[in-house]
This record gives C-alpha cells, sequence and structure tokens, in this order.
C-alpha cells in the first residue's frame, strides 16, 4: 500500500526554519499524517516552512489542499510555506495546476531556507509582534 | 474522419479508497494502451484519483456502492467515465476556481475538481437513468517514438541499410588491403636482405683474398670504400678479424687496428641473419657475414645498411592503393545508395496509402507493380481495404437505424408524464429506467375527474421498437377511455376491446390499474396478469401482496374465460401515511451477478425498510433508496428489463407545518420525474 514518510528538522545555517522531510506519495489515505505536521509546526509558531519533496512521486488534491489552507495562517504571522526538490513529475502538476502563483518552489532546499532571511533577524517573529 | 473508438474497457469496482489502486492500474493499462506518454500518464492517473474520490466521498458519503469505470480509446482522444448510483453531486457550475481565493479562505473544497479540469481537456457530468457519469476527455499526446515524420523515418531506414552496407564493405576492403601489404613488404625486405647479402659474401670472397695476401690497411680501406659508393643504400661496411680488432671501416678510418664497437646496439642474432636497427631516424638492416679462408675462419664482414627504398616505395604503393580504394567505396556508397531506393521508394508508397487509409480515405488502392513482395502487400492491402469500406458502409447504416431507434425511443420519453401532476389526497413518485433504447414498459398518472386520478403501470411483452409502439398505443387508449373513470375494470375492458382488435398476434400486455378517490381515500385497481401491488400499512408496518385475477390484455379469448370475465376489482381503504407500491417485473427480475433475482420477498422487505427511514418524509428519497438497493444488488450487471414503478402515499396530516426546505445535494441522481415537493405536500 501506499506509504509516507515525514521528518521534520532544523535548518542547520538558521533556527527559525524548519525542514518537513516527505517520502512518498501524499494522497488521500496519506495526507492526514502530514496535515498533523503541518498543524503542530503551527501550534508551535514555527512559521518558516520548507516543504522536502525530493522523495515524494505523487501529490494528490488532498496534499495540494494541506499547503493551500495552511498558507494563509502562515502568512498572516510573517512566515511562509516553500517548496523544494519537487521531481519533474510532481513540479508538472504544480505549473498545470498554476500553483506557482501562490507556492513558491526551489531548487534545493538551502535555497528555499535562504529566502528567508537572516537568522538573527526572524522575519516570522517581527510580524507576529507587530 | 474515423471517430469510432478503437477500444473499449468496461471495469467495476466496489465504491471503497482501498479499490483505487485496481482502478489506476486499469487506467494505466489503458494509458498505454493508447499509446500515452508517460508523463501525460501521471497526471492523467491524478485526476482519476480525484474524480474516485470525489465519488466515495460526495456520491456515496463513504457507504457501499459501486463504482464503474469505462475508457474507450479513440485515435487521438482517450474518455474516462467514473459512473456511480451515489447521490449526484452539483461541480462547481463556472468550472473556474480561484486558488487566491482559496489561499484566503484556507478552504480546501473544489480542488479535487478544479485538478481534474485542468489536467482533462474537457470534463462533462451527466445525471440521467439513476446514474452519475463523471466523463473526462484527454487528447492524447503520444510518445515521440510514436509518429515521426514519413520522410525522416524512410530516411532512416535507408541510412541504416547504407551506414550497414557501407561499413561491410569497409571491412573487406580494409582487411583485403592489410593483408596485401603485409605481404609485400615482406617480400621486399627479403628481397633486399637477400641483396645485402649477397654483396656481404662478395665482399668476403675478395677481402679473404686481401687477409691471406696480407695487403695493406690502404687497400682494405679502398675495398670497403669502393664498394659502399657503388651501393648508396649501405651505410658501413666494416671487416674485423678473429680478434674482432678492425681491419677496415667504410666510414672512419681512424679505427682501424682498435677494436671494433658497432655504431649502435646490435640486437642478438646469429650470422647471416639481418637485424632491424633503430638507427638514428632511419630503419636500418645489420648483417654479419663470417670472412673465411677455405675452412679457416679469418673475421666478420659487419654491414648496416638502410630499409628506407622500401618506406619509400611502400608508401608510394600505399597512396596508390589508398586512392582507389577511397575512390572504390565512394561510388560504392552512392550505389549502395541509390540501389536502396529500389525497395524504400515502393515502402514509402505503401506507407503513405495505408496513412491516408487510416485518415479516413477509405477509397485509396496501392498501385499494383513492382517485385513479387511488395504486389502481395500491395493486394493484401486492397483487399483489406475492400472489406473494410464495405463494413464501414454496413455500420453507417446501423448507425442510421440506430439513430431512427433514438427518435423512437425520444419519442416515447415525450409518452410519460415528464411532471407528475398534483393530485388531491395522493404523493406520487414515479421511476423510470429503459434497459436499452426503447422499451415496452409503461407508467402513467393522470387525473381523471376532480377527487379521483388514475395510476397505471404496463408491460408490453416482448422488447424493441414493436413493444414500445404497442405500448405508446396503450397510454392513448387508456387516457382516452379512463377519462372519468370509476371503476378501472370497466375502463380496462373497454381498453382490451379496443386492443385485440390493434395488436399484433402472440402480443401481450400486463397492466396494474388503479384509481385513487381522495373523497373517501379508497383505492380501486385490477390486475391484468400484473405483478401485485404491494401495500404497506403504516398502522401495522405490514406490506401486504395484493394480487387480483386477470388475463393479459391482447390474449386470444378462445382460452375459455374471456377478459371481462377474468377481471377482478380489488378495493383497498388506505389509512394516512398508507403507501403503495405499482412496478414491473424489472424490479422483482433484477439479476445478481450470482444469477440470483431480487424477488417479491426482498422487494417487500425494502419498501418497508425504506419507508421507515427518517428520509422517508420525502417520497423521492424512498424510491431513490429503492433504485439504489436493486442496483447494488445486481451490481451494475447489465440490466436486461426496464425497470418502471408509481410509489403513492397517503400523506399524514400535519397541523399547519411546511415540509422542510429542499436542499440541493439531497436530491437525487435519478432521472426522475417527479413533482414538486413542496408544492405536492401543500
Amino acid at each position: 500500500m501506499d506509504n509516507i514518510g515525514i521528518s521534520l528538522s532544523e535548518n542547520p545555517l538558521n533556527q527559525d526554519v524548519s525542514e518537513v522531510r516527505v517520502d512518498g506519495v501524499v494522497d488521500t489515505m496519506t495526507a492526514g499524517e502530514l496535515d498533523e505536521v503541518m498543524s503542530s509546526l503551527l501550534k508551535r509558531e514555527r512559521y518558516n516552512i520548507v516543504i522536502d519533496l525530493a522523495g515524494v512521486d505523487y501529490i494528490s488534491s488532498a496534499g495540494w489542499g494541506i499547503f493551500l489552507s495552511h498558507i494563509r495562517d502562515v502568512r498572516a504571522n510573517g512566515g511562509d510555506i516553500k517548496l523544494a526538490n519537487m521531481v519533474p513529475d510532481v513540479y508538472e502538476i504544480y505549473e498545470l495546476l498554476e500553483f506557482d502563483n501562490v507556492l513558491q518552489a526551489y531548487g534545493s532546499v538551502g535555497e528555499a531556507a535562504g529566502e528567508f532571511g537572516g537568522g538573527d533577524q526572524p522575519p516570522a517573529k517581527k510580524k507576529r509582534q507587530r | 474522419m474515423f471517430r469510432r473508438p478503437i477500444k473499449e474497457i468496461n471495469a467495476e469496482f466496489p465504491a471503497q479508497e482501498r479499490h483505487l489502486d485496481s482502478v489506476q492500474r486499469v487506467v494505466r493499462e489503458a494509458c498505454i494502451a493508447a499509446g500515452m506518454r508517460r508523463k501525460q500518464m501521471t497526471s492523467v492517473q491524478l485526476a482519476i484519483e480525484e474524480g474516485v474520490t470525489n465519488i466515495l466521498r460526495h456520491a456515496y458519503l463513504h457507504e457501499k456502492g459501486m463504482l464503474r469505470v469505462r475508457i474507450v480509446i479513440y485515435r487521438k482522444l482517450i474518455v474516462f467515465s467514473l459512473i456511480d448510483t451515489g447521490r449526484s453531486f452539483q461541480p462547481d457550475a463556472t468550472g473556474r476556481l480561484d486558488l487566491n481565493k482559496l489561499v484566503e479562505t484556507g478552504r480546501r473544497g473544489g480542488l479535487g475538481f478544479f485538478m481534474i479540469q485542468k489536467i482533462m481537456d474537457s470534463v462533462e457530468y451527466i445525471t440521467s437513468g439513476g446514474f452519475n457519469e463523471l466523463r473526462m476527455t484527454k487528447r492524447i499526446s503520444a510518445e515521440p517514438s510514436g509518429a515521426p515524420g514519413l520522410w525522416r523515418r524512410m530516411f532512416t531506414l535507408r541510412a541504416k541499410f547504407s551506414f550497414w552496407t557501407f561499413s561491410i564493405v569497409c571491412l573487406i576492403v580494409v582487411s583485403a588491403f592489410w593483408y596485401i601489404r603485409t605481404n609485400t613488404v615482406n617480400e621486399l625486405y627479403a628481397h633486399l636482405d637477400g641483396t645485402a647479402e649477397a654483396l656481404a659474401n662478395t665482399i668476403a670472397d675478395q677481402a679473404s683474398g686481401y687477409v691471406t695476401n696480407r695487403r695493406s690497411d690502404v687497400e682494405f680501406d679502398r675495398l670497403v670504400v669502393s664498394y659502399q659508393k657503388s651501393n648508396p643504400f649501405l651505410r658501413l661496411i666494416a671487416i674485423t678479424d678473429t680478434a674482432n680488432m678492425v681491419l677496415a671501416h667504410s666510414e672512419d678510418i681512424h679505427k682501424i687496428r682498435k677494436p671494433y664497437v658497432p655504431p649502435y646496439p646490435i640486437p642478438a642474432g646469429s650470422l647471416g641473419q639481418a637485424r632491424r636497427i633503430d638507427g638514428a631516424g632511419e630503419q636500418l638492416n645489420y648483417l654479419m657475414v663470417p670472412l673465411s679462408w677455405g675452412e679457416r675462419r679469418l673475421g666478420t664482414i659487419h654491414l648496416l645498411y638502410s630499409t628506407e627504398l622500401i618506406d619509400s616505395r611502400l608508401g608510394q604503393a600505399a597512396g596508390r592503393s589508398w586512392m582507389l580504394t577511397s575512390v572504390l567505396l565512394v561510388f560504392g556508397v552512392i550505389g549502395i545508395y541509390l540501389l536502396s531506393s529500389y525497395f524504400v521508394t515502393p515502402i514509402v508508397r505503401i506507407v503513405q496509402r495505408v496513412r491516408r487509409f487510416s485518415s479516413g480515405e477509405l477509397e485509396t488502392e496501392l498501385p499494383l507493380d513492382g517485385a513479387a513482395e511488395f504486389l502481395e502487400i500491395s493486394h493484401a492491402f486492397n483487399e483489406m481495404m475492400t472489406r473494410v469500406s464495405r463494413d464501414r458502409k454496413t455500420v453507417i447504416e446501423r448507425e442510421k437505424m440506430a439513430k431512427e431507434i433514438e427518435l423512437v425511443s425520444q419519442i416515447q420519453k415525450t409518452l410519460l408524464p415528464r411532471n407528475l401532476p398534483q393530485l388531491p389526497g395522493l404523493e406520487v413518485d414515479a421511476f423510470y429506467r429503459a434497459a436499452s433504447m426503447v422499451s415496452g414498459d409503461l407508467y402513467d398518472v393522470f387525473p381523471v375527474s376532480e377527487n379521483r386520478c388514475c395510476l397505471a403501470v404496463a408491460d408490453v411483452s416482448g422488447k424493441g421498437v414493436p413493444a414500445s409502439m404497442v405500448m405508446s398505443m396503450l397510454r392513448t387508449v387508456i387516457r382516452i377511455f379512463a377519462d372519468g373513470c370509476e371503476s378501472p375494470r370497466d375502463t380496462l375492458i373497454t381498453v382490451n376491446d379496443y386492443l385485440s382488435n390493434n395488436m399484433p398476434p402472440g402480443m401481450f400486455i400486463t397492466v396494474l390499474m388503479a384509481v385513487f378517490d381522495a373523497s373517501d381515500s379508497t383505492l380501486r385497481f385490477v390486475s391484468a396478469g400484473h405483478n401485485p401491488l404491494l401495500h404497506l400499512h403504516q398502522g401495522t408496518q405490514l406490506v401486504s401482496r395484493v394480487n387480483p385475477s386477470g388475463m393479459p390484455l391482447g390474449m386470444p379469448t378462445t382460452l375459455g374465460r374471456s377478459f371481462g370475465e377474468s377481471l377482478q376489482e380489488v378495493e383497498l381503504r388506505l389509512q394516512p401515511g398508507d403507501l403503495v407500491l405499482l412496478y414491473t417485473d424489472g424490479i422483482t427480475e433484477a439479476t445478481s451477478r450470482g444469477g440470483e433475482q431480487y424477488g417479491l420477498d426482498r422487494l417487500a422487505d425494502l419498501v418497508l425498510r425504506e419507508a421507515g427511514r427518517d428520509s422517508a418524509e420525502r417520497l423521492q428519497d424512498v424510491s431513490g433508496g429503492i433504485v439504489n438497493e436493486i442496483d447494488t444488488f445486481s451490481g451494475f450487471s447489465k440490466q436486461n428489463d426496464d425497470i418502471t414503478f408509481i410509489l403513492a402515499r397517503v400523506p399524514v396530516e400535519k397541523p399547519r407545518s411546511r415540509p422542510e426546505t429542499t436542499d440541493d445535494t439531497a436530491a437525487l441522481s435519478v432521472e426522475k420525474v417527479s413533482d414538486n415537493p413542496e408544492t405536492q405536500r401543500d
């Protein structure tokens, strides 16, 4: 059966960036798990999120829905969800569905994490105190 | 153009998430069969998953049901249909989803359908006859190997042929050349070495005389120098005695009477054997022959000579033969290329015609010329095309006929009541689904007087166009004769009198005809050989089967009893909440995959169950439940009889309580001819 593996880590260069490494297939059956991980991150007020999709070869609407439904809260708190390392099949869907208007994609985790700016001035906290 | 499907695939699955993999397998196989690109296939599979998930969630609300997958492959299109019998969902009419809005609201709904629409080229959602069909069409983008330019492919064939023949010819020529060259080289060396040895022996003869006659060094020197002068290929002539002291040296007079040191290191070898030496800048040979007088050894003659001559001669020969070879090869390649036209051209021609044919030009013929093999292909192809175009004509005719039958079917549908009339004191809902285009089933509901209405279902024996025509006739006749009627028995006798003179022999009709009188809430009905009527008593919660005797309409009267005598009229008094079901045998004879018939017992239980549900307040929900159950039972196996039923209920009086407002999501997915429930209840 379909399986999903999710692991969570902090970016070594910028402690404020959370990296979510997903492996396997994100579909109706497995999306719940990813949703929980995302919710827990938001609960812990970690709003700078990079999703590493290198090991994911399939994302259904259930999966895309997770990103789309959380992005509002995340951005309201000055953070962002960035996607990294999409395999060509997934990237094609991402483009086809015009998700590129909503979610940014990067070639590597480092590149995506770098977009969040320096660790000493985390944009997330700055905006949240506003 | 050819618009006929190349292949059609049908499969059914229980509507459960764990069967999604099986659905995907079928889809994948179809995509491969259609020659779809792998990338396109991935997105198609995503759309299918979204479609199936939608059905499981919204049509079946995670309850059990069946999912039918139909895939039709055309030449450039592939059509995926996902069919269910659950609730029909209303896809976003605009078919557009604003992603930014989705982000703003944080909602996820509609994303699946949005993805389907993005991925597929066209998406339709059709609700008809109790089925919901999500029909998705995708243009096939073929694997690149699919159809490159014709010219290019032919060129490839030609190029391949030329390349391989060229390589083989080259290989043969080069090996032949190499063999000859090696032989020549060996011969030339043998000749040179022979010459040198003869020369050395001549010098040895003369020198031995000099040694025994004790000639002076100057004479020795003159001897070797003169030999070297007259033989330009010689580089050194040296004569040594047995103690290896130099007696004569053609290059350096000062070396005389000193130990002999060869100018280059000499590889080991016996006397009289030429040894190859890498001299400074040129290939040299070194030869030693003994210097002797009779049996007595006096010393050695050393000869160093150049093989340059051979090399230059070889070089000239090689140049000439390479030139010849190249010229031969160029001509060979041109010849091969031209020769390949001999068989490539007919193939190109055949391929062109076949293409034209496959794009719909059926009158294409292949010319009958060329080699025997091509002639054979042309013959076979022409024959095939004749056959195909003949079949095509038949198909066109058949299509025409099918269109006519469709017209009949449409006319027939107009005969069935589109909207059920408002009736005093009775809620009515009806369901009708034909097994094929034309049907022999009939149902009708119409008022016959101010307080009375007539309900009728009928089943004409046989199927197809004849049955449907008789059905049309019956409908008209019943409508005419039932006007104002009080006794359905009288009416049906009149109808029979009229019909028996106008019906083709061997055909008969079973009819269940009921007249409901709202003034005293009685239902009087007769059954002309029809299935029993089911009556659910609200008070006792019992379902009784009422089956008055009666012969079918159109039976010959010679059976002993006349139609009128056989017909028995029954009167039921209906209480508020009581429900009656008039149906045709399509329900009771619905067959499961195991070959089991649904039967009357199950139907009676089903009516009781469905009418007892909370949702039963809406009569449409009751009939929807019945249809669902029958479909689940028969598991989508091809319905072989029409399903028709009328459901009527005496409303329970509710003091001034309006029925709950209708919500669209609960609307049943059956093609139903029903009255607006709100007006019905009032």
